[in-house]
């Protein structure tokens, strides 16, 4: 891979968070009253109102407040959240690996089991595995979270089971055991839809690729048909599977909210649910900017993983 | 350099004996016999060219021996014989065993039939790997050797490489290094030459005779391109709709053909002593379309553009200036790459560009300038009729949209004017009821030629209209195209990468390489000793066939 490649992806993305970070900005900008009514309430005088606006600096031009608030950003301070009395930061950090958690486990297992669907389908095609694979698929990408996560729960969580807590959260650090049965229900119900869309886009590409030329040559060569699917139409048919999973981590970043707030798991989520409740600005902001991020540099990643992939793209 | 190599004395057993095989294809719509009969023999040390059109069969019955043939095909009982061992009743896991070690194959596009995400060392080294039991390291020493073998320069340099960045004719090279890698009986050639440039063709086909010379491998060469075989096969075989229905020496066959089809064929193939063309019009002809210092740079970038991923631009066309006059024909002559549809693009005002197209006693300077009645007067008809043609109008509306556009004719004559645009492409008038896809490739590209006649256009730009067709039909349209001339005197700019078509049709004749005009000359003084270096080797790439030059 060229440098020239990763440096010139480090500067888009670097672009977008600056957008991003304006765009955020601006909500401060364009909802009605500024914070200081909104930590006073509605019973706040005019007095009190502008006391507390000099005091916050909402007075000044807003160009002023934004290299203010930015320049707290790139020095770690998010603020203070209005609502808990806490700095934004450790509310936001703590909800963001307990988030962090759920999501790349729900990840991990959805790229585990779906590729591997995929490719099966692929070369199974027209057989009965296809069409099973295929309708999982087709059940799975209609059905929505809350669906999904309520027949999880009354399968497995109720009480003829009971396999799984219904909900909750254990961190890692405490037992990972007990992350573990926690995570489960949680993670099936974000991964089921991913699954779906994957393995039906690692099938269509595979597919593809498995009626090339390329593999014609390398079945006319005489190489074992391990080999023609390993090492020819794998790495191939991976790298448009791989931008999907990059484009489907927006999906899962706002999926993550609903099935935080149905399994009680005190992440991002939840967290972002509590703050909108509240009109507390300030954390809302930050965990704006935090899936902004997260999603910014996993598209990112997923282009340096593409690059690998595919040779052709390090040099576009 | 034709049948220098024949070792084979006719009484060995022969690498490759096909008797008696027929092998059809079961569709929804009835079974498809794609070959008939069939009875061929492959000598050792014999290269047997296999010549036909497209859906003759020939490729099935590469597959056929290659025995990779789709779940629906059915075969008779006929013989396929390697070396008198018979492929028919291998199992998979020794046909395996067989591709690649006993019969190889070189494919007709290396942009396609290489991995795109796999070094081409690793795309070699892989069946010295299965095949010969090497260990990678080994395999890629012996693959440094198979490649230098086929010219490579650099061959240790050229194997790290990734297949976009090999030239075609170096990647065809690799395809041909992985072919002779484990001295195969048989090699199977599909078009090996026919997706790369003329010159690159003619050094591939240097590089196949010295390959043969050198080790004296058999080979099964198919083709459509005549002429072409003519310059590597020892014995041909002509093959039509699945049977074959001549088969003899290569002398035989082109200079005493005795079936009609193969003289058919052989009369198809552009010969540039066989003029075609219209009348020249007088030198003193006003100029009706004159292109001064055209330059089209492509990859122009936003700021923003450049400033996140920077890439050169590049000149698709640079200082060309090009001059047709009133009832002319032009031939504009290149490379793919080289610029020429790049021209075709700017002067029927598809491209944007610097520098000046004169029209008539009209000048524009950039794209924005060119305007209706430019537009109606400069008709273009492209290469690929299947995409040019909108697949779901009928070929009524695919004529009344000019006439229309232009007000050609009143409303109440435009079907008459269908018709008789059809009658003039000689197509049936009934054809205006049918659908593209109801066509063959033939009758699309006279729709749309009817279609660039419909506007009537004073100059006509055919952008490679004969590249895509068989070489008959090739031949009936450059035919058709000369009559259209006849009649209406339109002046006609001829784009082509076929030296010896357009010398059959163009008065003068324009050469473009990188971008740049390379040449301009009259018909009569292609062959001057002191003609343009390039164009004398693109001359010397394509010698006339082999029947007509003896």
């Amino acid at each position: 891979m060229t440098l020239g490649y990763l440096v010139r992806r480090l500067l888009a993305v670097i672009l977008v968070l600056f957008v991003v970070t304006f765009a955020v900005f601006a909500i401060t900008m364009i909802l009605p009253g500024n914070a200081a009514v909104m930590i006073l309430g509605e019973y706040g005088t005019d007095e009190a109102v502008a006391a507390l606006e000099s005091r916050l600096g909402l007075n000044r031009p807003w160009y002023i407040q934004y290299l203010d608030w930015i320049g707290g950003i790139l020095q770690g301070d998010l603020g203070q959240s209005l609502r808990l009395s806490l700095p934004v930061a450790d509310v936001v950090g703590d909800a963001f690996w307990n988030s962090a958690s759920l999501a790349v486990t729900a990840l991990v297992s959805v790229t585990v089991i779906a590729i591997p669907l995929g490719v099966l389908a692929a070369i199974k095609r027209g057989t009965v595995a296809d069409l099973v694979i295929g309708m999982f698929s087709y059940i799975g990408a209609s059905m929505p979270e809350f669906v999904t996560a309520t027949l999880l729960l009354i399968f497995l969580a109720g009480p003829a089971l009971g396999l799984f807590p219904a909900g909750g959260f254990v961190s890692l650090g405490e037992s990972v055991g007990g992350f573990s049965s926690h995570v489960v229900l949680p993670a099936a119900t974000l991964g089921l839809i991913l699954t779906a869309h994957i393995s039906r886009q690692v099938r269509s590409e595979m597919s593809e690729v498995l009626s090339s030329d390329y593999i014609r040559a390398a079945r006319l060569k005489g190489l074992r048909e391990r080999r023609v699917i390993r090492r020819h139409a794998l790495p191939n048919s991976l790298a448009p599977a791989v931008a999907v999973i990059s484009l489907d981590i927006g999906y899962l970043l706002g999926g993550i909210i609903v099935v935080e707030e149905i399994f009680a798991w005190p992440g991002l989520g939840r967290l972002l649910i509590y703050a909108l409740e509240n009109r507390d600005l300030p954390v809302i902001q930050a965990i704006t900017l935090v899936l902004a991020t997260v999603y910014a540099l996993s598209n990112l990643l997923s282009d340096i993983v593409i690059a690998i992939l595919d040779p052709r793209v390090r040099y576009a | 350099m034709a049948g220098a190599n024949t070792h084979g004395d006719g009484v060995d057993t022969p690498v490759l004996e096909v008797a008696g095989y027929s092998l059809r294809y079961a569709t929804p719509s009835g079974p498809i016999h794609a070959l008939k009969n069939i009875d061929l023999r492959v000598a050792h040390g014999q290269t047997h060219g296999l010549v036909g059109e497209s859906g003759s069969g020939k490729s099935s019955l590469a597959w056929a021996i290659l025995r990779y043939l789709p779940e629906n095909a059915i075969e008779n009982d006929g013989r396929l014989l390697l070396s008198g061992e018979s492929l028919r009743d291998r199992t998979l896991s020794q046909i395996l065993e067989i591709r690649g070690r006993r019969i190889s194959m070189v494919f007709q596009d290396p942009s396609t039939s290489l991995n795109p995400a796999m070094r081409l060392g690793e795309q070699l080294s892989e069946v010295l790997i299965r095949h010969r039991g090497l260990t990678s390291q080994e395999a890629l020493e012996e693959s440094e050797a198979a490649l230098a073998r086929t010219g490579i320069a650099k061959p240790k340099d050229m194997l790290r490489r990734y297949p976009h960045e090999a030239s075609g004719g170096e990647k065809q090279r690799v395809v041909i290094a992985t072919a002779f890698a484990c001295n195969p009986e048989l090699i199977v050639f599909d078009e090996p030459t026919t997706a790369l440039d003329t010159i690159t063709a003619q050094q591939i086909l240097e590089l196949f005779n010295q390959l043969q010379d050198e080790t004296s491998i058999s080979a099964l060469y198919i083709s459509h391109d005549l002429g072409l075989v003519s310059r590597v096969a020892d014995v041909v075989s002509v093959i039509s709709s699945g049977e074959i229905v001549e088969s003899g020496t290569c002398a035989e066959v082109f200079q005493t053909p005795r079936d009609d089809y193969t003289k058919a064929l052989l009369g198809a193939v552009p010969n540039p002593k066989q003029w075609l063309g219209v009348t020249e019009p007088p030198p003193e002809a006003p100029a009706l379309m004159s292109a001064k210092g055209v330059t089209v740079e492509y990859g122009r970038q936003s700021l923003v553009g450049q400033l996140l991923a920077p890439k050169p631009t590049h000149l698709g066309a640079q200082d060309v200036s090009i001059e047709v006059r009133k009832g002319e024909l032009v031939g504009l002559v290149g490379e793919s790459g080289s610029g020429k549809s790049t021209m075709g693009k700017v002067l029927s005002g598809l491209q944007d560009f610097d520098g000046s197209v004169r029209f008539g006693d009209r000048n524009f300077a950039r794209l924005s300038e060119i305007d209706r009645t430019y537009r109606r007067a400069v008709q273009i008809v492209f290469q690929h009729p299947d995409a040019s043609l909108n697949p779901r109008q009928r070929v009524r509306e695919i004529l009344s949209r000019p006439l229309k556009l232009y007000d050609i004719v009143p409303p109440k004559e435009r079907a008459e004017r269908i018709a008789n645009l059809l009658e003039q492409v000689r197509l049936p008038r009934e054809f205006a009821d049918r659908l593209p896809h109801q066509l063959s490739g033939g009758e699309k590209q006279r729709v749309a030629i009817a279609r660039a006649f419909a506007a009537e256009p004073e100059l006509v730009i055919c952008d490679e209209i004969t590249a895509s067709l068989d070489v008959s039909v090739q031949a009936s349209v450059a035919e058709l195209l000369m009559n259209l001339q006849r009649q209406t005197g339109t002046a006609c700019l001829f784009i082509t990468h076929d030296l010896n078509l357009v010398r059959q049709l163009a008065h003068r004749i324009c050469v473009m390489q990188h971008g740049r005009l390379m040449d301009t000359f009259h018909r009569d003084d292609a062959e001057r000793p002191d003609r343009n270096p390039y164009t004398r080797a693109l001359l010397k790439a394509v010698p006339p066939p082999a029947s007509q030059a003896a």
